[in-house]
């Protein structure tokens, strides 16, 4: 079964997107900060990363970069509550595998994790 | 030497004032209320002044109807003017013709109380288009010089010659003019600002009027009446009592000048004109003694030395009073604007800030109708499920609830209030914003603050204000040195809340001219918020001050005073 890890600050989010993943048959894993993901991180990687983008403490962005650094190559989409086209751009370029915006729908995010998902065992074949 | 200066015509247009006098086309159904109320008062006002005279040779101390006819003219348009003074002609015959005057008589009468009206009216007009109000010390002083002074004066050498040329009355010339302007003076100065502030006063204006002020103004004419019976209606004082006497109706008069307005004023007056008339025409009061010439002379300077300078004050008053009602209104909607445009600002965190309870009831909900399509379904999960959708609804509620406060635009509301709760409060609307800009928020919150006494959404404002400024003066800061740290503590006899950034802080001469109205340094902003948000906190007898040194952030300070007790 996939392992999906949500990292957001806002406990209500993660816990409910956490439910969403698990009824569409995926191991989800919440948590609160990048820091607490990075670490995690490098000792389970996930298959895939529901990065939120506006964080209290370290930004989706700053997480997003790390990873690349690391050259841990988990996909990452990302999920934002404000959207911007710069942001967008940003996120993309430094790497990430989509870009959705809250309230999340249903199927564009499962989408986005099944194509993530997809891409990634691709590139590790 | 005779009589009556039996003058004008007119229905009393006291409802046909300023609001319910319609600018009509030709004939129109609405005129007919005026010219029936001036014909009427007209009538009435005629034998008020023949009551007002002075025996045994018929002085007129005041003649009232001219003073009725000139108000009617100065709330009516023009265009009726003719209308008003036909319909004074019946009841100026009616009225005249009783008193054993020749016809010839009355009706040059007629033509020299048309005058005044006509002349005090016209001269008004030219000045002041539009029904004439008392509510400003230019109209009182366009009023005072045109109806009381110019019309008198002017129409009472016409008046004076019609007598002498028809041979009615006998005496000095210029002793007659000096009789009717004195009459007809008093009279424009008693009547006529009594029909033109009820008129602008209106049904509706009394009834604005709270219950207490009614009682108020019982009393004050209840001792205005006392004071003025007793000085001029007693047999109790003559002419040489001592004149300190006459000062006895002016305290309730300088009362109605400044607690009742130009109506209330202008009814004191008139209560006191009545009643120190009524004294003098049946020989009692300080007037009386001399020969009625004499009495009339002396009470009509006396009344009208009194009347102008009340009615000037209360006008005066009233303008000020009107003036500061203005001042704070647009303090309000400029507040309002300021605030309503920070929000503005401030619209993409309070989208994130709805979006994210938003996602986790649409997520739960889904993730809901999943586990019963798998028919993989935990109760218990399923109630979790539920109360989560019910918060996080709750949530986005009081989102809007806080923002629906803040756009809100009212009058101020004191209440007692804890500034820690404040602080809360506004960390919560601007959450998303911080979030977004990578703000980090330290509290230190001392614990049982006294409470202060604000109006919430203002001082919600003045916080908002200092930590979006917080925020944009570190925008170009790195990433984790974007820290926001505010304070709340006791302080003397209140509370005093900082709030200190991390940004590039201000040089001194900055600091003057950042409190000044329209001084900004962003590319958006109205350059309003420190200006207005130290005009509130002001208005709650508190201070705002900033401290910096450059490169090591600013630092806003907001002092509130402590609720007093009880």
């Amino acid at each position: 079964m996939p392992y999906v890890a949500i990292v957001d600050d806002e406990e209500p989010v993660r816990k409910a997107l956490r439910r969403l993943l698990r009824a569409s048959g995926l191991q989800a894993e919440g948590y609160a900060g990048g820091r607490e993901f990075l670490e995690a991180a490098a000792l389970r990687l996930p298959d895939c990363v529901l990065l939120d983008l506006h964080m209290s403490g370290m930004s989706g962005l700053q997480v997003l970069r790390k990873l690349q650094e690391s050259a841990q190559l988990t996909p990452v989409v990302i999920i934002t509550a404000h959207d911007e086209p710069e942001t967008r751009a940003q996120c993309l370029a430094a790497g990430a595998a989509a870009y959705l915006r809250k309230p999340l729908d249903e199927r564009l995010l499962l989408n986005a994790i099944s194509a993530a998902l997809g891409a990634a065992a691709q590139t590790r074949r | 030497m005779d009589s009556h200066p039996s003058y004008g015509r007119g229905p009393r247009p006291l409802t046909a004032g300023r609001l319910s006098l319609p600018w009509l086309g030709p004939m129109e159904p609405g005129w007919v209320a005026p010219v029936l109320l001036v014909a009427v008062g007209y009538y009435l006002a005629a034998r008020l002044g023949f009551a007002f005279t002075l025996q045994p040779h018929p002085i007129s101390t005041l003649w009232p109807p001219n003073a009725l006819l000139l108000a009617a003219l100065l709330l009516a348009p023009t265009r009726i003017w003719w209308l008003l003074l036909a319909a004074a002609l019946p009841a100026h015959l009616l009225a005249e013709l009783q008193s054993g005057v020749p016809t010839a008589m009355v009706l040059a009468w007629y033509a020299s109380n048309c005058s005044e009206a006509l002349i005090g009216a016209a001269l008004v007009r030219s000045l002041v288009p539009g029904p004439l109000r008392l509510h400003s010390f230019r109209n009182a002083g366009i009023f005072l010089l045109c109806c009381v002074l110019a019309a008198p004066l002017l129409s009472s050498f016409l008046d004076a010659a019609l007598v002498k040329l028809i041979g009615w009355g006998h005496g000095d010339y210029l002793e007659l003019v000096r009789m009717r302007v004195f009459s007809n003076a008093l009279a424009e100065l008693t009547v006529a600002p009594l029909i033109l502030t009820w008129a602008a006063l209106g049904m509706t204006g009394l009834r604005k009027a709270p219950r207490l002020r009614y009682l108020e103004a019982g009393l004050l004419f209840a001792g205005l009446l006392a004071a003025s019976l007793l000085v001029f209606d007693l047999a109790l004082f003559d002419a040489n009592t001592a004149p300190a006497l006459f000062y006895a109706p002016v305290p309730f008069l300088l009362w109605a000048a400044v607690r009742l307005g130009p109506a209330g004023t202008a009814s004191a007056l008139a209560l006191m004109v009545v009643a120190t008339i009524w004294g003098a025409v049946h020989g009692l009061g300080p007037f009386t003694g001399g020969t009625p010439q004499d009495t009339a002379r002396d009470m009509q300077l006396f009344l009208i030395a009194v009347s102008v300078p009340m009615l000037l004050l209360a006008v005066a008053l009233e303008e000020r009073t009107r003036s500061v009602r203005v001042a704070r209104e647009q303090r309000l909607q400029l507040t309002h604007l300021s605030r309503v445009a920070m929000l503005g600002q401030l619209s993409g965190g309070i989208a994130h800030e709805l979006n994210q309870p938003l996602t986790a009831i649409l997520s739960n909900a889904q993730a809901a109708q999943r586990f019963l399509a798998n028919r993989d379904v935990d109760l218990e999960e399923l109630g979790e499920i539920l109360r989560d959708i019910i918060a996080a609804d709750q949530r986005a509620g009081e989102v809007i609830r806080r923002l629906r406060a803040l756009f809100k635009r009212g009058e101020t509301q004191y209440q007692p209030l804890d500034a820690n709760e404040l602080v809360g409060e506004v960390l919560g609307i601007v959450h998303g914003d911080l979030v977004m800009r990578g703000v980090e928020v330290v509290l230190e919150s001392a614990a049982a603050l006294p409470p202060v006494e604000g109006d919430r959404v203002e001082l919600q404002q003045v916080m908002l204000n200092l930590v979006v400024n917080a925020c944009e003066a570190m925008a170009g800061a790195a990433p984790g040195g974007r820290q926001l740290t505010i304070r709340t503590r006791a302080d003397e006899d209140g509370v005093q809340i900082s709030f200190a950034d991390q940004g590039p802080g201000f040089q001194a001469e900055q600091y003057h001219e950042m409190f000044q109205p329209f001084y900004t340094t962003k590319a958006q902003g109205l350059g309003l918020g420190l200006s207005i948000s130290r005009s509130i906190v002001l208005a709650h007898g508190g201070r705002l001050w900033g401290s910096a040194t450059p490169g090591q952030g600013a630092s806003f300070h907001i002092f509130l005073p402590a609720q007093r007790a009880g």
